[in-house]
């Protein structure tokens, strides 16, 4: 499903990189006198060279001649090739001439060899293509109007581009299970499946899970699963994604919208240490899904089911569009108040405390789940200008690491926190200061993007005795409800900011949606409450802010949002 | 008439499965002398000089294909016989199971000595439950006698042979689907290259050879190259041959012959004739269902590897079936792609959807829905199919399809002209 319009770009073996995104050559047939074999390049030890199309390639031994292609920029039409995923050599879209070999030879399966000479458009290529695609359509059922896959299909795109137009097919198809619910999030439409077994051998490799298979032969093949075991991986969310048609959908996105009104957000996921690559799909100012974004030292191709879904928080949770206050009388409820009125009583709570208790009596809990900007800023504004002398990062943890993507560290940015100064999250800061808050010894407590009702770290009623309660976060959380003065912040995907994942690779979040309300990335509601402290500075843009951070932190000197690009970079020391 | 049978020598004797039967006419002598006086690579060398070719279908020289295997490797080597006889007309195999399995048994432990190959897996077709249970007692029988196991025949040379028997899919037979499914697996085809001399089973080289080959070995051994390649039509057709024989004849079965005997002989001599005396012969295919149709006028043809390629269709695994004029090819033909339809293993794209398209219009054409068109289409989905699909599965229904049309193409006509298929009152009295 993350490949919209082209196919999965290719990891890039030999010396040019493949142009991502390229469209499969619509020329029809180019027939191309023989190059003498002194046109090739020379190769290395390691090296073959070839002739592909006339255009000479050097590549590693043991290239396919798909990859090959790939690397001189010819995409050959591809439905089972998947670069993650062993060979199948099924759907024979990719069949092409080689010359001295009698027959078409499947690019996906052939590897390249020394002064060999292929053909990827030679009208015989073509119409076998156009025979494949007739094949594979025969028994399909057309329904594209109602299926998810329409505009992102791969049987739409090499109709479009070998298609005959028109059928010749005037029987009675092969009819299956439509509607299938072959695991607790995927759908199956059996009749669209082109078998190229994909999925089957992402659970058998990937996964490792093993729970898809072939059933059946002939016409009436389809993938199935055992008995008693539906395809419900960490990571089935993968299937569909790479299922080239649209026999696999994702339930939460099933007819959510139609794919070519998506807008395509290239960011991070946020659920955990890995941060995997993705892209947000935003339509009407809403995420529709999140699918994996191909980054080779990350996530390569996959994301798991977990990540998949965290965008729906933003939908699920319950918001506070503006800035409450808790009303003259401590125990009154929380009312909507203006940015000014809020920052000015926030700044005022805080001032009494440190003048009444002294600044020791001052601390903070800020979230690693935060950005490098977000958490550069609270360091700025809550250690320094306000002189908070105690900032604690909570840890968030499930589970154990996974040998695929999954981390048992759940927060996104804890080298980010770390190498800010804030320190690495440690449960034992967090748990001294809400003691202290729960003895008196804490009066004034910042919390920023954390809910410390939450897992049961602390009580209500240890909360009691503070004076000052400021919270800002992105969501309505039960720690908010217990504030003086609630601010309300942009959630994830709807702010830009930096990531620094477990191997210390920073990478870009990005917004796909307007803030909910009134909300205000963390950083800048930070930068306004530090304003009522004497802080000085510009602070206009996330990447203002981070490029502040890169000229103070020696670890991200020289990074800037050009720098990490949409594949990241990675801190020094990492 | 006059082929004294050397394979089928021992089948009318009573209990002649059985190794007392097969001793007693000299049985594993073979075995004995080629132990003693040749090493594997020599045996080698005098398969390749008895022009042995392989009797599963593709003929390829036995001989050359043992030597595909790696000279070094640290990996075992496996010998897989192929005893999934499954291609319709053909039943020869199943024959020399159940009637001379010692004769087989004494091939297989000559080609792994051969290869240098310490273990063979007997793939059995699933139906075969006869053919499994004596082939099971003639290997503990060969146990017993020194034959197979440690240290056979004191010449130091072990050898198990596993009995596995298949599932029942046709598909099974094509060698690499066939280590798939011996592996445990869905029987599906590989990719080839690899081919399975480097990457067989279990990933290690292995040779897959016919049951009937195999026999053949056993009189290559027994006595000696130079004999074996003056039968049948030197250089590159030697040998005696099985004819399966079934269709409109008087009396179908399963003939041994030299490669090189007259179709027409094997149907008028072997096979006594046609069934109705009074219909002419219409059409012979000479190789098993998967292979190219002969109409009448072609049948005056040698029945070898050479003779047979050079008049468009092969031998293949010689299952010849036999017509007379009141088949109609049309139905002929949906009879075949029906077979195929039904046991196309369903992996690549051309075959899994071609076969189930020439039935659907093959069907129609004969029940008088044929349409302007079909037969054209008929030919150009052949074509479509051919040599784009992982294993031969594919030529092995598009050549019939297209030898059917191209040689009776006024007969599928005239179903679409008429509405209605010309023979069908006749088929049906």
């Amino acid at each position: 499903m993350p490949e919209p319009f082209h196919p999965v770009p290719i990891p890039p073996t030999g010396p040019a990189p493949a142009p991502p995104g390229l469209r499969p050559d619509r020329a029809p047939s180019e027939p191309e006198a023989a190059p003498p074999a002194a046109d090739l390049p020379p190769a290395g030890p390691d090296e073959v060279a070839l002739l592909i199309d006339g255009r000479p390639a050097v590549v590693k031994k043991g290239t396919t001649v798909l990859e090959a292609a790939a690397q001189v920029g010819l995409i050959i039409p591809h439905y089972c090739y998947h670069p993650g995923l062993s060979v199948a050599g099924n759907c024979r879209m990719c069949l092409v001439e080689i010359e001295k070999m009698p027959k078409l030879q499947i690019g996906c399966a052939t590897s390249a060899a020394q002064g060999m000479i292929v053909r990827t458009r030679t009208e015989r290529v073509r119409a076998t293509r156009t025979g494949i695609q007739e094949f594979l359509l025969i028994n399909h059922p057309l329904d594209c109007p109602i299926c998810d896959q329409a505009g992102e299909c791969r049987l739409q795109q090499y109709e479009a581009d070998y298609g005959k137009g028109y059928s010749r097919f005037d029987e009675e198809k092969v009819h299956f299970p439509k509607r299938y619910a072959i695991g607790r999030n995927v759908m199956f439409d059996a009749e669209r499946c082109i078998k190229c077994t994909r999925c089957i051998r992402f659970c058998d490799e990937i996964s490792r899970t093993g729970e898809l298979t072939l059933l059946e032969r002939g016409d009436h093949t389809i993938v199935g699963t055992f008995p008693g075991r539906p395809l419900d991986n960490l990571y089935s969310g993968n299937t569909v994604d790479i299922c080239p048609v649209g026999a696999l959908t994702w339930k939460p996105f099933r007819f959510k919208a139609r794919v070519w009104f998506l807008r395509n957000v290239p960011s991070v996921c946020a659920g955990c240490a890995r941060g995997c690559n993705v892209d947000l799909a935003e339509y009407r100012n809403r995420i529709h899904r999140m699918t994996p974004r191909v980054n080779m030292d990350v996530n390569r191709y996959w994301m798991c089911d977990e990540g998949r879904m965290s965008h729906a928080a933003l939908d699920d949770r319950p918001r506070f569009e503006g800035p409450l206050l808790r009303a003259a009388c401590a125990t009154g409820p929380l009312q909507p108040a203006a940015w000014e009125e809020a920052l000015d009583r926030a700044a005022d709570l805080l001032r009494e405390v440190a003048d009444g208790s002294g600044r020791n009596a001052l601390a903070g809990i800020v979230s690693a789940r935060l950005s490098v900007e977000d958490l550069y800023m609270a360091k700025k504004v809550l250690g320094e200008a306000i002189g908070i002398p105690r900032l604690a990062v909570p840890p968030h943890e499930s589970g154990e690491d996974d040998d695929l993507l999954i981390r048992r560290d759940r927060t996104p940015n804890a080298r980010g926190a770390a190498l800010i100064g804030l320190g690495a999250p440690d449960v034992r800061r967090v748990r001294e200061i809400l003691q202290d808050a729960a003895s008196g010894r804490v009066r004034g407590l910042v919390v920023v993007g954390e809910d410390i009702m939450e897992a049961g770290i602390v009580a209500a009623e240890a909360l009691d005795r503070l004076q000052a309660l400021v919270v800002i976060d992105w969501w309505k959380s039960p720690t908010v409800d217990l504030a003086h003065v609630a601010l309300p912040a942009c959630g994830y995907g709807e702010f830009d900011g930096t990531l620094v994942n477990f191997e210390g690779r920073a990478q870009r979040a990005r917004a796909a949606v307007r803030p909910r309300g009134e909300a205000e990335p963390v950083w800048r509601v930070l930068r306004d409450l530090g304003r009522r402290f004497g802080l000085g500075g510009e602070y206009a843009t996330a990447s203002g802010v981070f490029d502040e951070a890169a000229a103070v932190l020696p670890p991200i000197a020289g990074l800037s949002y050009r720098v990490l690009g949409s594949l990241g970079a990675l801190v020094k020391g990492a | 008439m006059a082929f004294e049978p050397i394979l089928l020598r021992n089948i009318a004797k009573p209990g002649s499965e059985t190794i007392g039967s097969y001793l007693a006419s000299g049985g594993y002598q073979g075995l004995r002398r080629v132990l003693k006086e040749f090493a594997p690579e020599a045996f080698v060398e005098e398969v390749k000089a008895s022009g042995l070719r392989g009797r599963g279908g593709a003929g390829f020289p036995t001989g050359a294909k043992w030597g595909f295997l790696p000279k070094a490797t640290d990996r075992p080597r496996y010998l897989c016989v192929n005893a999934d006889e499954s291609e319709p007309g053909t039943f020869k195999d199943r024959l020399l199971i159940e009637k001379d399995p010692h004769l087989v048994l004494e091939g297989i432990v000559l080609s792994a000595y051969a290869i240098r190959s310490g273990t063979a897996f007997f793939y059995i077709r699933g139906e075969f439950h006869e053919g499994a249970r004596i082939f099971s007692r003639a290997l503990e029988e060969a146990r017993s006698g020194g034959f197979l196991g440690k240290n056979i025949l004191g010449s130091g040379f072990n050898l198990e042979v596993i009995i596995y028997r298949g599932a029942g899919a046709y598909i099974c037979g094509e060698e690499t689907a066939l280590l798939e499914s011996l592996e445990g697996k869905r029987g599906l085809p590989r990719l080839k290259p690899p081919f399975p001399a480097v990457v067989g089973l279990y990933g290690c080289p292995t040779i897959i050879n016919n049951v009937e080959t195999l026999a053949n070995v056993t009189l290559i051994a027994e006595r000696g190259a130079a004999w074996y390649a003056g039968i049948g039509r030197p250089p590159k057709n030697t040998g005696p041959k099985l004819f399966c024989l079934s269709g409109h004849v008087k009396r179908p079965g399963v003939y041994e012959a030299a490669l090189g005997v007259p179709l027409m002989e094997l149907i008028h001599e072997y096979a006594l004739g046609m069934m109705h005396p009074d219909r002419p012969l219409k059409a012979v295919v000479p190789g098993g269902s998967s292979m190219k149709i002969l109409p009448a006028s072609k049948c005056d043809v040698l029945m070898d590897f050479d003779s047979l390629a050079a008049a468009g269709t092969m031998l293949g695994s010689a299952g010849g079936f036999v017509m007379d004029s009141s088949t109609c090819i049309v139905d002929a033909l949906l009879n075949i792609a029906r077979f195929y339809a039904h046991e196309s293993c369903g992996q690549c794209t051309p075959c899994r959807e071609g076969t189930g398209w020439f039935v659907k219009v093959l069907r129609r054409l004969e029940h008088g829905e044929g349409r302007p068109g079909d037969v054209d289409l008929l030919l150009d989905v052949a074509r479509k199919v051919e040599g784009n699909t992982i294993c031969p599965f594919g030529e092995a229904i598009a050549w019939p399809v297209q030898s059917y049309v191209e040689e009776f193409r006024e007969e599928f006509d005239d179903h679409v002209a008429r509405r209605a298929c010309p023979l069908a009152r006749m088929a049906a009295s």
